[in-house]
């Protein structure tokens, strides 16, 4: 969380994450050409690059896509998640480098422009089989450009969080056009069993993890409060663990009851900046800290401590014995309420 | 994320899941995924029966075949072509490119039904306007 912004936001931890990315990525590139010579060293330099780049991105997309589902199903998977972006970017440089050298190899070397050339060049539109897979690539990576290009937190701002999420949610698109791109492309091309059979092994285990993590999120939207005179009844206190909290529906939308120093304050779950749980983070430094990327809110008001500006609703709390009431009606973001204590 | 974003992530991946499979079924029910595998090998043969004339070089073989009523020609492309697009022409004259008589994608063997009797073959690159080989019989 910077008030500044900056081109990238680098600490300690964050440079460590992409000192692993830059190594991985150039180990898999090292071994992926070394591989390829010796089973076929006919293999031109220009095909290996293409092909190198092509995997390691999809790969990278797996990895980026499974990173979302694994943490909301293990909180081990957390810090992960914080260096996502970083892992992203990398991933657009790796599809925009297979996708540069195929440009230039197929499409730039005549009289015609290369990107006139990838729309004409095959003209099978209302073939399945023969569908111009270049096509489906192409269309991917300017998805994955919008989305490089705006991943910094300037854009987020400025765009709004709302159109920022939903410009970056169009990673399924591109996921579902390169997905098509290359089995399209392994079939016309060169029948690869391998490639095939890798890609359907992704595929399943990308698209379940998705699944599970959808449908176990709805058991939770569908747990119900009971009511008593406009109050909701929640939980215990005993149910919430100190500087930590439970998230309940209220209204359809998520609640997070924080329990921390002898009180207890509500706010609305979902974090400003990038949606993150922030009833899945815990109490540092008396803020609630967002566990995705560490944006901070004070419990009693759900206001960012200053110079920051973001909020978030507050709700109304009440204790009868050990049992904990909430008031369903939120106010409005960042207004003041007052903790409940929690007399023993 | 509100509880609208989760709905829609849940839809998508929905959308996705059964979507995809479909359109990859539909696209390889009538392709012959592993009979191509041994194109490259010398095994590969144009047809023996009724064959006039062969013509060949590194990249292309070419044999003109005569058929009850009309001539064909077999074009076996031995190794990927790198230009996106790659036009077959009948050599009629001393033209570079005559007659269109069809289009090469992948490695494989090619058949092209024969309007008029032709001399050779030229396989272009219709978009870098460029000969890619050109062999007579």
């Amino acid at each position: 969380m910077g008030l500044d912004y900056q081109l990238v936001l680098w600490n300690k931890h964050k440079k460590t994450y992409d000192k692993i990315i830059v190594f991985s990525m150039l180990l898999y590139v090292i071994l992926f050409a070394v591989i390829t010579l010796i089973f076929n060293s006919e293999t031109s330099i220009e095909t290996l690059v293409i092909r190198a780049f092509g995997s390691l991105a999809i790969i990278m997309l797996h990895i980026v896509l499974a990173i979302g589902p694994l943490s909301r199903l293990n909180t081990r998977f957390l810090p992960i998640l914080f260096n996502r972006r970083h892992l992203g970017v990398s991933m657009f440089i790796a599809a925009l480098i297979h996708g540069g050298f195929s440009i230039f190899q197929f499409h730039a070397l005549g009289n015609v422009n290369p990107v006139y050339s990838i729309f004409t060049s095959n003209m099978d539109y209302d073939s399945l089989t023969n569908f111009p897979f270049q096509v489906l690539g192409f269309l991917a990576l300017l998805i994955l450009f919008a989305m490089a290009s705006t991943s910094h937190d300037f854009f987020l701002a400025n765009l709004s969080a709302k159109t920022w999420k939903r410009l970056h949610m169009m990673v399924y698109m591109a996921y579902a056009l390169i997905i098509a791109h290359v089995f399209l492309g392994a079939f016309q091309q060169e029948t690869s069993a391998f490639t095939i059979g890798i890609l359907v092994v992704g595929f399943i285990t990308i698209s379940s993890l998705h699944l599970i993590t959808a449908f176990k999120e709805r058991k939770t939207d569908n747990m119900k409060a009971k009511e008593k005179e406009g109050w909701l009844k929640v939980c215990e206190i005993e149910e919430i663990e100190e500087d930590r909290a439970k998230i309940f529906i209220i209204k359809n939308e998520r609640v997070a009851i924080f329990k921390y120093e002898g009180k207890l304050s509500a706010i609305h779950n979902v974090c400003k900046h990038q949606g993150g749980p922030l009833g899945e983070g815990k109490i540092i430094d008396g803020c609630v800290t967002c566990p995705w990327h560490g944006y901070q809110y004070l419990p009693h008001s759900g206001q960012s401590p200053p110079p920051f500006t973001e909020k978030v609703a507050t709700y109304e709390l009440k204790l009868d014995g050990k049992m904990v009431y909430i008031n369903p009606n939120a106010f409005k973001e960042g207004t003041e309420v007052k903790p409940t204590p929690i007399v023993s | 994320m509100t509880s609208g974003l989760r709905k829609a992530h849940k839809y998508i991946w929905l959308l996705i899941v059964i979507g995809i499979p479909i359109l990859i079924v539909f696209s390889i029910m009538f392709l012959d995924v592993f009979s191509s595998k041994n194109i490259s090998s010398l095994e590969i043969k144009a047809t023996k029966s009724n064959v006039i004339k062969v013509a060949e070089n590194d990249l292309i073989k070419a044999s003109l075949i005569k058929m009850d009523s009309t001539n064909s020609i077999e074009v076996i492309l031995k190794s990927p072509l790198k230009n996106p697009s790659s036009l077959v022409y009948g050599l009629i004259k001393n033209d570079e490119k005559g007659v269109l008589i069809g289009q090469l994608t992948t490695v494989g063997i090619y058949n092209f039904e024969l309007k008029k009797p032709i001399k050779g073959i030229v396989v272009y690159d219709g978009l870098k306007e460029k000969l890619i080989s050109k062999i007579e019989f």
